[in-house]
C-alpha cells in the first residue's frame, strides 16, 4: 500500500455514502476485504483512501420478507453456505458460495464483496515488477492484452461464483449511492468489460440482494479449478429450470462478465450449448487452457440438463 | 499515525499503527507477538490465521483497524498457565508438527472450527483445513490429532499419553519432537521472528529482463531517500560461488548482465522494509536485451553468433552438461528382447514449496560474520560465505534457527545470503531480510523441467533386459547441484531391478530462468517416473501382472548393481509386497469397470551420499557429547534440522545408548561456532550420517562412565550396565542412580566431552562417474494407487494410495510415518497439480493460489506401513525415509490412470485435458481398427 493510505472507519452507511462520494475515484470500498487486500499488495489497487463498511449493521440482516429472501451484503460466504433458509429455497447458491475460496476465507468475505470482486488475469494478478517486465497489460494502463497475444480488449476473467448462481435465480441488487437507493438486476450490474467491470460508479454500495422464491424452480451449479479448494473458478455454471420452462443459464470464469443466456427447457441443446460457447470470450489466462474450457462448458451445460431432467 | 486500542489475547492494548498495516504486520511487529507466521501475504496458505472476536481470520490480509475495539487472539494465548491447550498437546503426541512453521495458523483454524462444530466427521475436518497448507505431513496426523481432540472433548476415553520417561522405548518408540511444544506455542523462532537489535531491512531491485546488457544502474534518486544507509550493486561482489566447487557460476548480484527474469540487480539497506522498497523502485536500470534461451532446445542448439548465457561453457551452445554412463550393451540388450518399449516422457518444473519464506539476519562484530538464515547446510553457507566475503572460515559463523521446511530448496548458498552479510559490512548494523513469496519462487533451485527418452526391453518370461535413457534437463540460469542432478537422473535407475545392460545420456543445460537443483527425491523421480511407467506398459504388452513383473526382476540384498553400488539392506520385495496385499491387488487389478482402476510403482534412493560435495578428509558428520555435573548430556552437532526431526533422533540414540531418558538431553546444533561439521540436511543422510555420528559418541561417553565407576567401585567394567537411568553391576552390589554415578564421574575432573564421527566406507568402481549416487546404503520401497477418471472431464480422483518403505529401521516410527506421509504428498502434487509455468521467461504462478500445492481434501487417505529389514551400518539398522518415499507414488498413480482408462501418461502434471485427449484418441484409433 502507498504510505498516503487513509483508513476510514464510518459509523453509519449514510456516512460511508457521504465519504465515498467525496472521494469518487480515490476511494475503495472494503468489506471482508479478501479480494481487496491481496490486490493492493500487489499494487493492483492504489486507490488512497478505504472506507471500511464491515461493521454496518444495516448491512447485515438475512430474511424472509414476502415471497423473496433478503440477503444483506455484508452476509459472509459462511453465513450464505450454512443459512437454514438459503440452504432449504436456493441449495445451489449455499453450494456455490461454499465453493469459493478456502473456509477461513469464507468467514471474512461477504456476499456483496464476491459480487464485485475484480476480474482476473493470470497476467494481471501480479506483482509490480512483473507487470513490469511483461511490459504492463491494458488492465494496468498497458497498451494491448497479453493473453490474447495482443488484443486491444481486456479478456480478464469475471470469477464471482455466487453471481453464477444469483443470476440464473434472478436475483436483483440493492444498490445505494449518496444521492439514493435503487434497485437492478443482478446482471445489470455488469458490463462485460474487463477493464471497468462493473457498470456502477465508485462509491456505490450494495445494499441487499434480493431472491424471489420459487418454490418449483431448480438450480444446479458447477465449477471447475484443480483443487477443491482455494482456487478460483475457471468455469462456474448455473442453470436454472423455472415453472413456466424457462431455462435461465449463467457461465462465470469465461468471459469478462457473466454469460447469460435465457432460453426454454424445449429448445434444442446442441444450439443453446454453441450459443454459449460463442458468447463466451475465452482466452489462455488460466491453469485450464482456452480449448478445454471450453470443451467444459459443453460437458457442465449437458449435466446440467440431464440432472434438471431435460436432457437424456 | 492512528492509535488503536483492541484486546490482545485478553489484555488491553494500545498501538501506534500505520493506516495501511495489516494486522499480521502490527501482531508480529509491534506487539511481538511471532507465533503468528507470514507464508505468502495473500490469504492463501493460512499460517497466519488468528481469531478476531473468536472467528478465524488470515491475519496477512486482514487490515489492522479492523481490529479496532475487537478481541484479537492468537496462538500464544492458547496455553492455560503453562499447560497446553488439549489440541495443542493433540498436535504433540500424535506428530502432527514438522516444520511448524503452519502449526500456529492449522490449531488457530482446527480449534474455532471444533468450537463451532464439536462432532465433526473426517471429511468436515479436512474441508475445514483445507484454507492451511501444511507441506510436510500431507496432513495425516494433523487431521487424526483433530479428530482425535474432538472425540475426547466429547467425553471419549483418552488414549494413553505418549510416554517419553526413562522407561519408554528409546529407539522404535514413538517420539513427538522434542521442540514440538515450543512450536506449537508459537515461540519456535524463524529466522524472521529473530529481531537483532537496530538492524536494517534489505530489499532487491531485480531484472525486468531474462537476457540483457546491464548498460546502466541509476542509484542516485534512490540513494537520496531519507532512511536509505547503503546501495549495493553486483561489481562490489565479484567473487563468484555456488554449492557445487565445480559449479562457481554465480555472482550474488548480476554483473554486466542478467541471465534471468528475476534476478538480483541492486540491493538496498534501509531504516525499514517500507523505505528500502521505495528506494529500490527509484533505481533505474538501463537494459539491452540478448536474444533469450527459454526451452531446452533453445539451448541444445548452436546459437550462431548471439550472446551465451555462459561464457565458460564448452561450445557455442548453453549446454551445461553432459553426464553419460554405460553399462553393458544397451543395443544388444534391447535387440535381444523379445519385446520393447520405446516411450517419451516430459516433466514441468516444480518447486519445494515450503511454508517459511526465505529470511536470514547477518551482522559483524568482533567474532567477524554472523549469519542466521533458514538454511539446510550451514556448512557449505559457512564456506561460501568465506570465500565471497573474503575472510577466514573462522571469522564466520552460521546459526540455523527453526526452519519451515526445505526439501532441498534451502540447500544451497543464497545470493540474499551474501548480499546481507555485505550490506552489513558496509553499513556496520545487522541487515534483515525477509523474501516475498513470488521471491521464494524466483530463487527457485526446484525440480528440473525435464524430457526423456526411455528404452527397455525384456524377454517373454518377463526379464528385464536393457534399459536406456536419453534425457535433457532445464537447468536454468545457473549451476547449483545440477551436476549432480544430472547423473542422478540416469543412475539412480540401475535398482531396484536387476539390469545387466544399463546406460544413460544426460544433457543440462542453462536457460534464462529461474535456477533449477535438489528437490526431495533429487534427480530421479522424473526418471524413476518414465521407467515404471515402460514397465507396467512391457507388464502390459506381456499380459503380465505388473506386481509380479516388477517381484521378478527386484536386485536381492547384499548384491551390486551393474554400475557398482554396493547394495546391502533391500526391502524391495516386501514393501512391493505389503502394499499389494494391503490394496487387494489381486482383487482388483484388470477387475474393477472401466473407469477405475489400480496401479503400482517402486522405488530406490540413496541413504545419504558416500562422498562430499567438498573433497576433504573430514568425517561427513562429527557429533560432540558433554556430559556434566548435573547429568545433562549436551549433544551438539552440526546437523540441520528442518522439521524432519534430526534433533529428536539425535536424542533418541543417544539416550538410547546411554540408557537414560531424553529429559537429560539437550541438543545444540548448527551453529557453525558451537558444533562441530555436519555435512546438512541434503542427499537424505541425516539419520545414517548424524546418527552414526551420534552413537559412536554415546558409545564412547558410555565407557568412560563405565570405566570410572569400575575405577571407583572396583567392579570389573564387563559386569556393569547402564539400564533405565541406573549404573548397576549384575549382582547389583554396584546400584548407582544417574546422578550417584555421574558425581562419582565428574569428580576431580568436570565435565567430559567425547567425540563421535561417521565416515562412509570406500565404495564404488574406478571409472569416471563411478562416486554419482554412491550410498553406503540405499532405500526402496512401493505405491499402490486407485483412482476414478471422469471420462467426459479426464479429471482424475485419487481414491486411496497404499505406501510401504523400507526404512531399515524406524528409530522414531511417528517421525518416519510423517516423513512418509509428507513425501507422499509431495509427489501426488508433482502428479495432479504442480508445475512452474512461463511466460517469456516469466514465472506466472508465483505465489500459493496459483502455484497448486494440494489442500487437505485433495490428498486422499494414505496408507503407511514401515517396512524394516536393519541395516548392517545403519545406526540400529536405520537408513533414509525422507525422499526415496516419493519417488513411486507419481507412477503408481498414473499407472493406475492406464489401468481404469487404457490412457498411458507422458507428461506431469497429469492434465485433465491430456487424459481426455488420450481417450478420444482411443476411440479414434479402435474406429480405425474396425473400419
Amino acid at each position: 500500500m502507498a504510505s498516503t493510505d487513509t483508513y476510514l472507519m464510518p459509523a453509519t452507511l449514510a456516512d460511508a455514502l457521504k465519504l465515498a462520494d467525496e472521494y469518487g475515484g480515490n476511494c475503495r470500498i472494503i468489506a471482508g476485504g479478501t479480494d481487496v487486500m491481496p490486490n493492493r499488495f500487489q499494487g493492483n489497487d492504489t486507490a488512497p483512501y478505504l472506507i471500511d463498511i464491515s461493521r454496518l449493521n444495516e448491512l447485515r440482516k438475512l430474511e424472509k420478507k414476502d415471497s423473496s429472501i433478503v440477503i444483506g451484503s455484508l452476509t459472509t460466504l459462511e453465513e450464505v453456505s450454512n443459512n437454514a433458509e438459503i440452504l432449504k429455497y436456493f441449495p445451489a447458491l449455499a453450494e456455490a458460495a461454499n465453493s469459493a475460496a478456502t473456509p477461513v476465507i469464507r468467514k471474512s468475505a461477504t456476499l456483496g464483496g464476491n459480487l464485485l470482486c475484480e476480474n482476473r488475469c493470470i497476467f494481471y494478478n501480479q506483482s509490480e515488477w512483473w507487470r513490469e517486465a511483461v511490459g504492463y497489460c491494458l488492465k494496468c494502463n498497458g497498451d494491448i492484452c497479453i493473453a490474447s497475444g495482443g488484443n486491444k480488449r481486456c479478456f480478464s476473467k469475471f470469477v464471482s461464483d455466487t453471481a453464477a448462481a444469483l443470476i440464473s435465480m434472478d436475483a436483483y441488487a440493492e444498490i445505494i449511492t449518496h444521492e439514493g437507493p435503487s434497485n437492478l438486476k443482478l446482471e445489470d450490474l455488469y458490463t462485460g468489460d474487463g477493464i471497468q467491470p462493473r457498470n456502477i460508479k465508485a462509491g456505490t454500495v450494495i445494499k441487499a440482494i434480493h431472491l424471489p422464491i420459487n418454490n418449483s424452480s431448480r438450480t444446479v451449479f458447477k465449477k471447475l479449478r484443480l483443487r477443491k479448494s482455494l482456487d478460483f473458478t475457471s468455469l462456474s455454471t448455473s442453470v436454472t429450470l423455472k415453472s413456466d420452462s424457462l431455462l435461465k443459464i449463467v457461465l462465470c470464469g469465461v468471459d469478462p462478465g457473466p454469460v447469460v443466456l435465457n432460453k426454454r427447457a424445449d429448445d434444442n441443446k446442441d444450439d443453446i450449448i454453441a450459443t454459449a460457447l460463442k458468447k463466451s470470450r475465452i482466452v489462455d489466462n488460466d491453469v485450464f487452457s482456452r480449448g478445454y474450457r471450453r470443451e467444459m462448458i459443453r460437458v457442465f451445460l449437458r449435466r446440467s440438463f440431464t440432472e434438471l431432467g431435460i436432457l437424456k | 499515525m492512528p492509535i488503536i486500542n483492541f484486546i490482545l489475547n485478553g489484555i488491553h492494548k494500545e498501538f501506534l499503527i500505520k493506516q495501511q498495516d495489516t494486522l499480521a504486520a502490527v501482531l508480529r511487529n509491534e506487539a511481538g507477538l511471532t507465533g503468528t507466521k507470514i507464508g505468502c501475504e495473500q490469504g492463501s496458505c493460512g499460517a497466519c490465521t488468528v481469531w478476531i472476536n473468536g472467528a478465524a481470520v488470515v491475519s496477512c490480509i486482514t487490515p489492522a483497524m479492523r481490529a479496532k475495539d475487537a478481541s484479537v487472539t492468537t496462538i500464544e494465548a492458547l496455553s492455560d498457565k503453562g499447560e497446553l491447550h488439549k489440541l495443542q498437546k493433540k498436535f504433540v503426541d500424535k506428530g502432527a508438527i514438522q516444520c511448524g512453521f503452519c502449526t500456529p495458523g492449522m490449531v488457530m483454524t482446527a480449534l474455532e472450527f471444533i468450537e463451532k462444530h464439536p462432532s465433526p466427521s473426517i471429511e468436515q475436518i479436512k474441508e475445514s483445513l483445507s484454507g492451511n497448507l501444511c507441506r510436510c505431513t500431507g496432513y495425516s496426523k494433523i487431521i487424526e490429532a483433530v479428530a482425535e481432540y474432538a472425540q475426547e472433548r466429547n467425553g471419549a476415553k483418552r488414549e494413553t499419553p505418549v510416554k517419553t520417561d526413562a522407561h519408554s522405548q528409546m529407539v522404535g518408540g514413538r517420539h513427538p519432537y522434542i521442540e514440538a511444544e515450543r512450536k506449537v506455542r508459537g515461540l519456535a523462532d524463524y529466522a524472521d521472528d529473530i529481531i537483532i537489535k537496530n538492524a536494517l531491512h534489505c530489499k532487491f531491485v531485480r531484472s525486468t529482463h531474462p537476457h540483457a546488457r546491464i548498460e546502466n544502474i541509476d542509484i542516485y534518486a534512490a540513494s537520496h531517500l531519507e532512511g536509505v544507509r547503503y546501495i549495493a550493486i553486483g561489481k562490489e561482489l565479484p567473487v563468484t560461488f555456488g554449492v557445487l566447487p565445480i559449479s562457481q557460476d554465480e555472482t550474488a548480484m548480476a554483473i554486466e548482465k542478467t541471465r534471468y527474469s528475476g534476478e538480483i540487480v541492486a540491493a538496498v539497506a534501509a531504516e525499514s522494509e517500507e523505505i528500502a522498497s521505495n528506494a529500490c523502485k527509484l533505481i533505474k536500470v538501463k537494459y539491452t536485451p540478448y536474444k533469450s534461451y527459454l526451452t531446452v532446445d533453445d539451448s541444445l542448439n548452436d546459437i550462431g553468433g548471439n550472446e551465451k548465457i555462459h561464457r565458460h561453457t564448452k561450445f557455442n551452445n548453453n549446454i551445461h552438461k553432459k553426464a553419460e554412463l554405460r553399462f553393458g550393451d544397451q543395443k544388444q540388450g534391447i535387440k535381444e528382447s523379445d519385446i520393447t518399449t520405446v516411450m517419451d516422457f516430459e516433466f514441468e518444473g516444480i518447486n519445494h514449496g515450503f511454508t517459511e519464506p526465505h529470511s536470514a539476519t547477518a551482522y559483524w562484530d568482533e567474532n567477524g560474520l554472523t549469519l542466521i538464515t533458514a538454511t539446510q547446510v550451514t556448512h557449505y553457507v559457512h564456506r561460501a560465505l568465506a570465500k565471497v566475503m573474503q575472510v577466514p572460515l573462522n571469522r564466520v559463523r552460521v546459526i540455523k534457527p527453526y526452519i519451515g521446511g526445505g526439501f532441498g530448496g534451502k540447500s544451497d548458498p543464497f545470493a540474499h545470503e551474501i548480499i546481507i552479510s555485505h550490506l552489513a559490512r558496509k553499513t556496520g548494523r545487522p541487515v534483515h531480510v525477509r523474501l516475498s513469496r513470488e521471491e521464494v519462487f524466483l530463487t527457485n533451485h526446484g525440480r528440473h523441467p525435464s524430457r526423456m527418452k526411455i528404452s527397455m526391453g525384456a524377454s517373454t518370461d518377463g526379464t528385464l533386459k536393457a534399459l536406456d535413457a536419453d534425457i535433457a534437463i532445464d537447468g536454468g540460469a545457473y549451476g547449483s547441484f545440477g551436476v549432480v542432478t544430472s547423473y542422478y537422473n540416469g543412475v539412480l535407475l540401475q535398482a531396484p531391478y536387476k539390469l545387466n545392460n544399463f546406460g544413460f545420456r544426460t544433457y543440462r543445460v542453462y536457460t534464462n530462468k529461474p535456477q533449477c537443483g535438489a528437490m526431495r527425491g533429487h534427480g530421479a523421480v522424473n526418471s524413476r517416473f518414465a521407467v515404471e511407467s515402460v514397465i507396467d506398459d512391457i507388464a502390459h504388452k506381456l499380459g503380465k501382472d505388473p506386481v509380479e513383473l516388477r517381484m521378478q526382476n527386484f536386485l536381492p540384498s547384499d548384491t551390486m548393481t551393474v554400475g557398482q553400488y554396493r547394495i546391502t539392506s533391500n526391502g524391495s520385495r516386501e514393501s512391493l509386497q505389503r502394499v499389494a496385499e494391503q490394496s487387494g491387488w489381486k482383487k482388483k487389478f484388470g477387475k474393477l469397470k472401466f473407469g477405475r482402476g489400480i496401479g503400482v510403482g517402486c522405488g530406490f534412493f540413496i541413504s545419504g551420499s558416500a562422498l562430499p560435495i567438498i573433497w576433504n578428509e573430514l568425517p561427513q558428520s562429527t557429533v560432540h557429547l558433554k556430559l556434566d555435573f548435573d547429568g545433562r548430556v549436551l549433544i551438539t552437532s552440526g546437523a540441520n534440522d528442518i522439521g524432519q526431526g534430526s534433533d529428536t533422533m539425535l536424542a533418541i540414540i543417544v539416550a538410547e545408548v546411554l540408557g537414560i531418558s531424553m529429559e537429560k538431553i539437550f541438543v545444540l546444533a548448527a551453529d557453525t561456532l558451537l558444533t562441530p561439521v555436519d555435512l546438512g540436511s541434503y542427499s537424505s543422510r541425516v539419520t545414517f550420517m548424524a546418527g552414526n555420528a551420534a552413537k559412536s559418541a554415546a558409545e564412547k561417553l558410555k565407557n568412560e562412565i563405565l570405566q570410572r565407576v569400575s575405577a571407583k567401585t572396583g567392579v570389573s567394567v564387563e559386569e556393569l550396565y547402564i539400564a533405565g537411568e541406573r549404573i548397576c553391576s549384575n549382582d547389583m552390589k554396584v546400584d548407582l542412580s544417574w546422578i550417584e554415578a555421574i558425581d562419582m564421574v565428574t569428580a576431580k575432573r568436570g565435565a567430559i566431552s567425547v567425540s563421535g564421527w561417521y565416515v562412509s566406507p570406500k565404495l564404488g568402481g574406478d571409472f569416471k562417474g563411478a562416486g554419482a549416487g554412491l550410498s553406503p546404503s540405499y532405500s526402496f520401497g512401493a505405491c499402490a494407487a486407485e483412482v476414478t477418471v471422469d471420462t467426459e472431464t479426464g479429471k482424475v480422483e485419487l481414491i486411496d494410495v497404499w505406501g510401504a518403505h523400507d526404512c531399515g529401521k524406524a528409530i522414531n516410527p511417528l517421525a518416519v510415518e510423517g516423513q512418509l506421509q509428507g513425501s507422499w504428498h509431495m509427489g501426488l502434487g508433482q502428479a495432479m497439480s504442480e508445475q512452474m509455468k512461463y511466460y517469456e521467461g516469466l514465472l506466472l504462478n508465483n505465489n500459493f493460489l496459483d502455484y497448486k500445492i494440494p489442500t487437505s481434501l485433495d490428498t486422499p487417505d494414505i496408507h503407511t506401513n514401515i517396512i524394516e529389514t536393519i541395516d548392517p551400518e545403519g545406526p540400529f539398522g536405520a537408513k533414509e525415509c525422507g525422499e526415496g518415499a516419493l519417488h513411486p507414488i507419481l507412477p503408481a498413480i498414473s499407472n493406475a490412470i492406464f489401468n481404469a482408462v487404457g490412457v498411458r501418461i507422458t507428461k506431469l502434471p497429469i492434465k485433465p485435458e491430456d487424459v481426455l485427449n488420450g481417450l478420444k484418441q482411443n476411440v479414434n484409433s479402435k474406429q480405425t481398427q474396425t473400419a
